[in-house]
This record gives structure tokens, sequence and C-alpha cells, in this order.
């Protein structure tokens, strides 16, 4: 394996992003912030007064916090599409809660006697809220702004899935492509922004309670200042808008490849690939990068853009498995292998398609396969041991590791327990490695581009042939892991780019030259 | 200037917090609320101001009714003192003093003026505690600084809610007598709330004994004493009674039952003024041996603390008999 190159290098030579994903970091934390503050805040004084709204609203903002945060920004996208406007709602909402239970918390913990005082000396609400309640809770109300500050610069991080910018563009990318240096110029970043704001904030909760009427008007300017960065003009500018997984922005054979192979220039945003497909279909995004083999590409119909210049590897499917369960359990390897050859690109795509669109059941999609091919047999239903079955989140990996569990069960006294939704393919290769899971499905192109990070030379020269890539993976993972890699399954999921097809039709966009001749014409 | 007439407050439906209240407090006269707690005298003295409405009958403050009157622009006009205070602590002891004026709208130099004049009044030096937070003060100091908040726009009312209630004795009974002193009280309606007896009977010229949101008697001390409306009222008073009775009669109260004085007694070495009460004549008569003279400015009599008990109970046996008291 190549060393990866010092974090100090990768900063420097990510400095110009690292800045912009700050400064957007920084605007998304702040805006929605400000938002949820000019929101919260009077929200907050009003159910002090309307005592019977108290429960409701403090029920509201407390259910909104327990949506996770993935979810949330999932609910998002119908309502309001991809980037910056579902990421800001999501993050204002995420900030409500403690803004508004603390400012109601901290105006109802003011003593009964100085509010009864200050009305009874002939204040009016107005006077009272203004001289007396606001000054008296705002250590309390601080607090509140205080924690949701925290929220949003750790919430933040998942706009990236949506392509909204921030740090978890490299946060994301850096777990993608097994990239340490790269998730630590994310997390680093966002993990001192927010002890910054901690402790920026805690020393304004801090000052005399004299000095805090003066926080009542300095606190809006700095929200507001904060909030600016996001309207930073992006960096450049073209007729169509692509957007990419962070881990094909990151990738030799992405979006790096993208440009030096094939000079595309292209105005980028990062998203999640959950929703990649979608926004395409909906027009947010123009060009995206798919995988071959996607149920959605036939769902949404999108087009794949022709490799002309060969930059995407192929990735052949096969079971990794680590070799110490191969040696316990001679009888694995026989029922793994049942699965090679039997898949190949158009059947994946019809299952994904089922799984992805049609929204049917991993394990059900797993077995009406396997029936149709005759490979089906019940679950012996004995345990002798138990064979852990990882998969990365995408439909693929559900689908494979259903059929693997199946085959175990119904051709072993083993029995099969899958451990799906694994994230990216670094969580997937740590968990094997560290004897988490004893096998997961795995592209040869990943291998030796993401795990074994391949140098150019040996890339260049095993790239264009299948069967080199497997063999290559193959001895190089059995002797650095212990890892074995069985028998391709037959089908190629390799990165494309994808266009709608009527668009690519209107464009005469048939290959990534000619997208790339279109954006420079 | 404070007049109730038959005021009701409802806090739950079937029962009255206040019930069928009415009194009339003259300026320059301190009216005592006397009760234990939850006997309404706290919500009596917040309808005033109007912090608690009321749910029935009329309030007339300064002639007008008070619920005519913007309740801002009413409680401006009234000094209110709080039991725990309610000084506010982000402001300091100018400040908080200088809250009403500041709401009146009072122009910054005459505000600064006035807060000198009672800072000094209430023994707090300006130079030192002005710039004080009210948390830096002692308890008596902080109850000072309420009251002088309360005196601060001069109003003609004055309503205190127990406001020596949370000092420790020795404190309360200073404050108490600093307060007594204060010449500007000059002519104001004063209505005061309080559970102590003896603060009640100290400070107030009528007092108004209340129990489950009825006034149970209006009067003066002697009057609650000698001639109690009902078993209530004398109950009250039983625990302390000998006491009260010596602390509230006077001398003069007593001179027709004093014996007549021999003219060979005249001008003893020990003389007491006429006006002291029976307490503190009774606690001079133990102190010496045989006779001393009373100074009723018109004639002088003799007496000594076995004369001075028989006019006592011969005091409150004609009282009891007539039911009246020499003081009507």
């Amino acid at each position: 394996m190549e060393p990866q190159q010092s974090f100090s290098d990768f900063l420097q030579q990510e400095s110009g992003k690292l800045l912009e994903q700050t400064l957007q970091h920084i605007g998304l934390t702040f805006i929605s912030l400000l938002i949820a503050v000019l929101i919260g805040l009077p929200l907050g004084i009003l159910i002090t007064r309307r005592k019977k709204f108290a429960g409701l609203v403090l029920g509201i903002a407390g259910i909104l916090q327990t949506i996770p945060s993935i979810a949330l920004l999932g609910f998002m996208i119908p309502l309001l599409g991809i980037g910056a406007k579902p990421a800001i709602v999501a993050l204002f909402l995420y900030a409500l809660l403690p803004i508004i239970r603390n400012t109601y918390t901290g105006i109802n913990e003011v003593n009964p006697s100085v509010t009864d005082a200050a009305t009874g000396m002939g204040m009016s609400r107005k006077q009272l809220l203004y001289k007396i309640q606001l000054p008296l809770a705002m250590p309390v109300i601080l607090a509140g702004i205080r924690t949701a500050t925290v929220i949003n610069v750790g919430v933040a991080t998942l706009a990236a899935y949506i392509a909204a910018g921030g740090l978890g563009e490299f946060i994301f990318g850096g777990i993608a492509l097994n990239n340490t240096n790269m998730i630590l110029a994310g997390a680093i970043p966002a993990a001192l922004l927010a002890i910054l704001f901690d402790g920026l904030l805690s020393l304004l909760q801090r000052v005399q309670l004299r000095k805090a009427r003066k926080a009542v008007y300095v606190l809006p300017v700095v929200l507001l200042l904060l909030s600016s960065f996001y309207l930073l003009p992006p960096a450049y500018g073209s007729k169509l808008l692509a957007g990419f997984t962070p881990e094909f922005m990151g990738r030799r054979d992405g979006d790096l490849g993208l440009r030096s192979v094939y000079g595309l220039h292209i105005r980028t945003v990062v998203i999640n690939d959950m929703i990649m497909y979608k926004a395409a279909y909906e027009k947010k995004i123009d060009v995206i990068s798919g995988s071959s083999t996607d149920g959605r590409a036939k769902a949404f119909d999108l087009v794949v853009l022709d490799d002309d210049k060969h930059i995407f590897p192929p990735y052949y499917a096969a079971p990794i498995v680590r070799q110490s369960a191969l040696d316990k359990y001679p009888e694995l390897e026989p029922a793994l292998n049942k699965l090679s050859g039997t898949i190949n690109d158009s059947i994946m795509t019809e299952l994904n398609y089922r799984v992805d669109h049609l929204k049917q059941d991993p394990a059900r999609v797993a077995k009406d396969f396997l029936v149709a091919h005759q490979l089906w047999k019940p679950a012996r239903g004995r345990a002798k041991g138990t064979i852990r079955i990882g998969s990365k989140i995408f439909g693929d990996g559900y689908i494979l590791a259903n059929m693997y569990k199946m085959l175990v069960d119904g051709y072993t006294d083993l029995q099969g327990l899958t451990k799906t939704g694994l994230g990216g393919t670094k969580i997937c290769f740590d968990a094997l490695v560290n004897d988490q899971i004893d096998l997961y499905p795995e592209y040869t192109g990943t291998g030796l581009l993401v795990i074994l990070q391949a140098k150019q030379p040996t890339i260049d020269s095993l790239i264009q042939d299948k069967q080199k890539v497997y063999d290559h993976v193959s001895r190089a993972f059995q002797q650095q892991y212990g890892i074995k890699w069985l028998k391709p399954i037959g089908f190629n999921n390799t990165y494309a780019l994808m266009m709608r097809r009527q668009q690519a039709a209107t464009l005469k966009i048939r290959s990534i030259s000619d997208l790339k001749e279109y954006l420079t014409r | 200037m404070i007049k109730l007439e038959h005021v009701y407050k409802y806090f739950s439906q079937n029962k009255a917090a206040v019930a069928d209240i009415s009194f009339e407090v003259r300026p320059g006269e301190i009216l005592v609320l006397l009760g234990t707690s939850g006997s309404g005298k706290t919500t009596t003295l917040r309808m005033i101001n109007r912090l608690i409405e009321p749910d029935k009958g009329d309030i007339y403050v300064n002639g007008k009714l008070s619920r005519d009157q913007s309740p801002e622009l009413l409680r401006r006009g009234i000094g209110y003192v709080l039991q725990d205070n309610g000084l506010f602590p982000h402001y300091t002891v100018a400040e908080n003093i200088a809250v009403v004026p500041k709401l009146l709208e009072w122009d910054e130099d005459r505000i600064t003026e006035r807060t000198k004049i009672l800072m000094e009044k209430l023994h707090l030096p300006p130079a030192e505690y002005s710039n004080s937070f009210p948390s830096q003060l002692s308890g008596g100091q902080q109850q000072r600084v309420g009251l002088a908040r309360a005196l601060a726009a001069d109003p003609p009312i004055l309503l205190m809610d127990e406001p020596f209630g949370a000092l420790d004795p020795v404190t309360r009974a200073s404050v108490r007598n600093e307060f007594k002193a204060l010449d500007e009280l000059n002519n104001k309606t004063v209505i005061l709330v309080t559970h102590d007896v003896t603060e009640a009977f100290e400070l107030g010229d009528r007092i108004g004994l209340m129990d489950q949101g009825v006034l149970q008697q209006l009067g003066t001390p002697a009057e609650l004493l000698f001639t109690p409306a009902n078993d209530f009222v004398k109950a009250f008073f039983k625990d302390q009674h000998l006491l009260l009775e010596l602390k509230s009669l006077s001398l003069a109260d007593l001179k027709p039952y004093l014996p007549p004085t021999a003219e060979t007694d005249h001008y003893q070495p020990h003389v007491l003024p006429g006006k002291i009460s029976a307490w503190d004549a009774l606690q001079q008569t133990m102190g010496i041996e045989g006779v001393l003279s009373v100074d009723f400015r018109t004639e002088v009599y003799t007496m000594d603390s076995k004369s001075l008990m028989t006019a006592i109970s011969l005091y409150k046996q004609t009282v009891q008999a007539h039911g009246t008291t020499t003081k009507l």
C-alpha cells in the first residue's frame, strides 16, 4: 500500500476547498441559528404569557428534535428540493427547541417577587419584558443559543448529503474513500468550530448581568455577520450543474479523473447517493455520478454517458471473506460460490429497480431470484456457527447480503447473520479486518483504488482488463489482510455519468467528451 | 384617600378569598391588615393597586374608582413595598430607587437629587451604596432600599406587604423604628399587611383583623383588645393579651381608676409622664421602692405598682360591663 500523504500536505493542497467549506459551514450554522432565534425567542416569550400553549409548542419542538437528522433532511427534499434551503430549514428546526425552551424557562425562573415589584411599580408589560425579564433571563437564553449552536455545527456536517456544502463534504468523502486525512480535514475544523463558538458564547454568558443588557443588541449583529458567509459566491459557474457523491468527488476514477483526463470542469455540488437520482429527475441537477446497475437509473429515465476515454475501471462484484472463516468452515466457500456468474448487469439493474423504486423488501427480492434460479433451499436451522455478512448502504449490497444469508442457511449448518447498512467502503472494510463481520460483497475497482490505493502506473497497467484487476486485488488482499476474493458474481457496477434522457438528446450529448465539448462551447 | 366598598374576590368558584370587605383609610393614617396566612389580607392589598382585580365591589383611590384608571398610571402613584423586597438584581441601588421617577419621566438631575436624599434618610450613605448591587447588601439594607424605592416619587399612598417579615427580629425592630421615625410618612395613606401582632399594635393607628377572607373587626388596638367583636378576635390575642393590654393602655386611660392623691405625697423623686403605656409604667414601678408621681399636666397623681394593677383591673371590669372604652 502506498503511504498516504501527510495531513499537513493534504491541508495545504486542499486549503481553498477547506476555507470554502468552513465558511459555508459557519454560514449554514448561523443562518439557521439566526432564524431560530428570530422565531424561537418571540415564541418562547409568547408561551410564558399563554401558558396553555406552552406544552403544545415545547412538545412539537421536542418531537422535531428527536427526528434523526438524516431523516429530517430526507423529509425536506420533496418539499424544498436540495441545496441550502432544506439544510437551513432542517438546522433551524433543530435549533428551535433549546432556544424556545430556555427562553421559556429563563423568563419563568425570574424571581416572581421581582416581576411582581416591577408590575407594582407601574411598568407596562413591554417595559417589564425589556427592562426586567429579558435581561434577567439572558444567561439562560444564551445557554440555549449556545446549545443550539453546538448542535448546529454538528448537524451541519450532514448538509453535504443534500448538496448544501459545508465540512461534511470532506467527512463523508473521506469515509467513502478510506482517506483519513480527508475525514480529519472535515472533522477537526468542525470540532474546532463547535469548541470556538461554545467558548465565545460561554464568555458572553458569564459577563455581568449589567452588561448582559447590551448582549441583547450585539448578538443579532454578530449572527447576521456570520450568516453572510454562506452567501459568498461559488468559485465558478457553468451551464450545467453536476451532483456528485462525496466518494466520487475525491476519486481518481471520479471527479479527479474527469478533470485530468477529460478536462471536464463543471459546477458541482456534493450530494448523497440516496437522493441524487431523484434530484436529477426533478431537474435540480443535470449530471450525476451514478452506478451503472442502479435501478433508479431505469426508474427515473436517465442515460449513461459513454466513458470514451476509459477512466472508470471495471467494478466486478465478488464476496470478500476472511480467510480464517473459510478455514474454520470449509463448507462456506462452495455455498457462497453458488451465486457466481448468475447475475449480469441487466439482472442486477432489474433487482435494484425492484428494491429502490418498487420499494420491495431486499430479502424478498433476494429469495425470488434464488427460487427462480433453483438455488433456494429452506434453512437447515442448525447453528454450528454464525457467519456475519455485511453490506454497504446501496441496493446491491442489501440484496446480495440477503442472498448470501439464504445460501449459508440453506447449504451449510451455519447460520447467516446480516449486518447491512455499514456506510461506505471504509466502514465495511474496517469491520471485516477487525473481525466484526466475516464477509461482504465488494467491487474489484474499489479494492484496487480505494483499499489498496494503487499507484498510477499500476492502475494504468491493469485498468483496461477486468481479469487483471481481479487477479491483482485477490493476490494483494490475501497477502496484506488475509482476505480472500471469491469468484465474481458477474455484473460490473462501475461509475457512470448520467443525464436525463430528454436533456441528453436535446443537447446531443452521448459521451463524456460530448459533455465537455458542450460545456466549453 | 382609599375606600373599599363591599369588595369580593373569588379564586375558586364557591369559596371567596375575600368577602364583603369595606373600609376607608384617611390621609396620615396607618391601617394595619392583620391575619394568618390565607386570611385574604394580601389579596385585599393587591386589589388596591390592581395587581389583582376584584370580582365584585368598588375600590376608590384618590376619590376615583380604581377600575377607571389605567393600571400603570395608578400604580406609579402608589408606593409598593414587598416582603422579600423584590429589588431588581441587575440594577444598582440608585437605579432601583429611581425606577418610578424614571417611569414618570422626571429629569435626570431631579432623580439624582431625590435618590440621594432618600438614601441619606434611610442611612444608606450614597457615596458608599449608590453603585452597589442588591446582592451586596444585608437583608436590612435591602429592605431599606425597597422602602426608598416605594417612597421615591413621593406617592400619597403606600402599600406595604409584610415589609419587615423577612428580617431577623433584631433587624426587624431597628428597620421598623426607622420607618416610624420617617418624616416622609407625614400625611401619607398607609396600608400595611402583617401577621405579626406586636408589629400591628406598634405601627397601626387602626387594625383590621382578617380571617377566612372576612374583616372580623376594624378598630383601634384598644378596641380590638377590650371589646372584641367576636370569639375569633378574642381568641386571636389570647396568648399575648396581658402584654398587649398593658402596651395599648396609657396612664391617662387609667387615671379615673387610680387612687386619689394625698397632698403630702406631692412630687416624689420619680415622675412619669401621663402618656406612657401601662406596660412601661409597670416596669418603672417594679424597679423602685415605694411610690412615684405621674404628671398629667393639669394634675399630679401618686401611685405604686399595687395601685397601678388595681387600676388596670378596675378599668377592665368597667369597660367589659359597658362595652365601650374611654378612647372611643
